[in-house]
């Protein structure tokens, strides 16, 4: 609900999804006005698809993940034309968090470190053992699942027990103990057991269409809640179209569109960004101004630049004993990290992560998938078909790190709006050569996995199309304000009360799901403005 | 209202007459036959048109032109002839084919009776939800044993 009102807060944070949700509850300590505008609104769990007999259906209109294909009013379009990858997100109370597949694992120590260890890229301001703390804080916010022990991190304890492997992480498994690989249940933001009043993950299926069992870790149950009772205020259905500043060069505020559409503007004394690598840079190349022709704190020509996803190969076997493919979280079940630091024998610099999922979709993406691919025929010999490969198989998906180039964009489409006459973003984006090899490596890999544990039949391929769930790079962090945007606290090099706390600040991409690493972040900046607070703009 | 009927029929709203509705039905019997152990039943005896009001009542729009493809003693036909015009159908119109397959699918696999048999759970995944074997953590023992590898 909006309680607009022109005085000015004292922070205003744009996005409500992981990042926002963390920097909220962290600065609510202050007992500051915070205020945060989202530009959807809360969404009911039993809106959710898994409360309904039709819920693979549903899966693929209004509950996509696609922006595109689901279309609702808070939603932006994307022009995704220039990219072999397209974008995925949810607009709403808990942004992303709402349809990710909650697979949360850390950037790793080396992450952090890509020039000085590699030699490529840039390193970054902050590293893994200074957000250390954050990432445990979050742990324990958000409520994640694991093992201690992996030996491939530095010493964690995750405050839940790990999700179950099921029949097919057993079987996999095997497979990677033959070839002598590692592999580790993953950290997964999904409660195993009953924490903090919610209820245990009760192996539905479908997380990425939401969880109507509030098991997955989303932060509109996680730390919103937890903001509003500290007195947050959260403004829904708020769709910010600029920020202003003022004649010293402060952001001074927003103009925003209501839920009814119309213009409002909203002063503020700090501004705070989170609104994901795609939607950080347009709403700031959007706030042009005689100070910032080229976009409000981009005076470094980065904010929009250093793209990145994580291409993502994949591959599936199919297994002549029955798993359960169907059930648990689909994406959450061991990851392996064997090829994830750089061994320049294999063709490319950097790594990748295995994440071994479920693997399978329910009955009818089964049966829709064997009919794309002509292994289920309709007809006679449907049956045996059928249930020759319904909860027969196993997938593993291979998250390439993805190195920042300049040339991969966002940018505003000139004719392309969203339903407030925004102009939408539009991506630019080509797959390196280095990432190229590191998918074909992985998949290769992945392969004789698949043959060790004991698969007849293997497919695989990449990078998948709608697979840009991870949005990174586009206004990275850094000490020099000629290559980056922000300093190593999220503040912005050109607009002193300016801050970015999403994925865009990532220097490198790591090859890990980011957003444990994106909350981590948020904690650290909101932790270091309540520590500078008396001379935060110095 | 047709000319030729009395007072006394009851007009239905049913958005097909009886023998499109059994041409429709015989198209879906096609689609998915009955299995041969008789533990699978046949699309054709599930009520699709109920499933498209239900669920995608769009489609019914395009049911007339796809059912204008079929001969009307199609559902005389054996299934042998009855595949091969299907066959023929789906070539010619691929698009309009997947969607039809797309709803006699959903129909069919939202079915309790073929949910049972497949062993998928009836009905919403919530709030009955599944059970998962915790699985074999001993696997990890030889992962366990392994030395620090994380780079610094």
């Amino acid at each position: 609900m909006a309680l607009a009102s022109n005085a000015p807060v004292d922070v205003l944070i744009i996005g409500a999804g992981a990042s926002g949700a963390a920097v909220a509850y962290s600065l609510a300590d202050t007992r500051m006005r915070i205020v945060c505008m989202e530009q959807g609104d809360w969404t009911r769990p039993s809106e959710y698809p898994s409360n309904y007999p039709d819920w693979e259906q549903q899966q693929g209109g209004e509950h996509s993940i696609d922006p595109n294909v689901r279309g609702r009013p808070a939603d932006y379009p994307i022009n995704n034309d220039a990219s072999p990858i397209s974008v995925v997100n949810y607009n709403g109370v808990g942004g992303g968090t709402i349809l990710y597949a909650a697979h949360f694992p850390r950037l790793h120590p080396s992450d952090f470190r890509v020039k000085s260890l590699d030699g490529v890229a840039d390193d970054w301001p902050v590293s893994y053992e200074l957000l250390e703390p954050f990432f445990a804080a979050n742990d324990r916010m958000m409520g994640v699942s694991g093992l201690a022990g992996d030996p491939t991190y530095p010493a964690k304890q995750p405050p839940l027990p790990p999700l179950p492997l099921g029949r097919t992480g057993e079987t996999v498994a095997r497979g990677f103990n033959k070839l002598g690989w590692h592999w580790w249940p993953s950290d997964s933001a999904i409660i195993s057991r009953p924490y903090e009043g919610r209820d245990q993950c009760k192996n539905l299926g479908p997380c990425t269409s939401g969880c109507a069992q509030g098991a997955k870790s989303s932060t509109d149950i996680t730390y919103w809640p937890a903001a509003l009772r500290a007195g947050v205020e959260l403004w829904t259905n708020c769709r910010v179209r600029e920020i202003t500043v003022s004649d010293d060069g402060m952001a001074s505020g927003v103009y925003y569109y209501d839920a009814d559409g119309n213009e409002q503007f909203q002063g503020a004394e700090v501004v705070v960004m989170a609104c994901n690598g795609v939607g950080t840079p347009r709403i700031l190349l959007n706030s042009t101004s005689s100070q910032f022709p080229d976009g409000l704190a981009n005076r470094s020509g980065l904010v929009g630049r250093n793209l990145m996803f994580h291409p993502i190969g994949f591959v599936q076997g199919l297994f002549e004993e029955r798993l359960d493919s169907h059930m648990g979280p689909q994406g959450c079940n061991f990851l392996s990290n064997e090829f994830y630091e750089t061994d320049l024998s294999r063709g490319f610099v950097r790594g990748y992560m295995m994440q071994v999922t479920r693997g399978g979709g329910g009955p009818f993406a089964t049966a829709m998938q064997g009919a794309a691919t002509g292994a289920i025929p309709w007809g006679p010999g449907h049956h045996d078909a059928f249930q020759a490969r319904f909860d027969h198989t196993a997938s593993i998906g291979i998250l390439c790190e993805d190195l920042p180039e300049q040339h991969n964009t966002v940018t505003l489409d000139p004719e392309l709006v969203d339903s407030d006459g925004i102009a939408a973003p539009k991506i630019n984006y080509t797959l390196s050569d280095n990432s190229r090899r590191m998918i074909d490596h992985g998949v290769a890999r992945a392969t004789e996995v698949m043959e060790a544990a004991g698969a007849i039949e293997i497919t695989g391929g990449g990078p998948a199309r709608l697979a840009g769930w991870h949005l990174l790079g586009t206004a990275r962090m850094g000490n020099d304000p000629a290559t980056s945007v922000v300093n190593g606290w999220g503040r912005s090099h050109d607009v002193k009360n300016l801050f970015i706390v999403d994925g865009s600040i990532f220097v490198t991409s790591g090859g890990v799901n980011p957003t444990s690493t994106i909350q981590a972040l948020a904690l650290y900046i909101a932790d270091t403005m309540k520590k500078n607070l008396a001379n935060l703009f110095d | 209202m047709n000319d030729n009927m009395n007072d006394n029929v009851i007009v239905s709203d049913h958005p097909l007459d009886p023998a499109r509705l059994r041409l429709l039905a015989s198209l879906a019997d096609t689609i998915v036959p009955a299995s041969a152990d008789g533990r699978m039943p046949t699309a054709g005896d599930m009520d699709l048109v109920g499933h498209i009001q239900q669920f995608s009542p769009e489609f019914l729009t395009e049911l007339p032109q796809i059912l204008d493809c079929f001969d009307t003693d199609f559902p005389e036909q054996d299934l042998d002839d009855r595949c091969e015009r299907v066959k023929v159908f789906s070539e010619a119109e691929p698009a309009l084919f997947r969607r039809l397959l797309s709803r006699v699918y959903a129909c069919y696999y939202q079915d309790d009776q073929v949910r049972t048999a497949i062993g998928a759970g009836v009905g919403a995944p919530f709030p009955r939800g599944n059970e998962v074997a915790p699985g074999d953590l001993s696997l990890l023992d030889p992962v366990m044993n392994n030395p620090i590898t994380w780079r610094r």
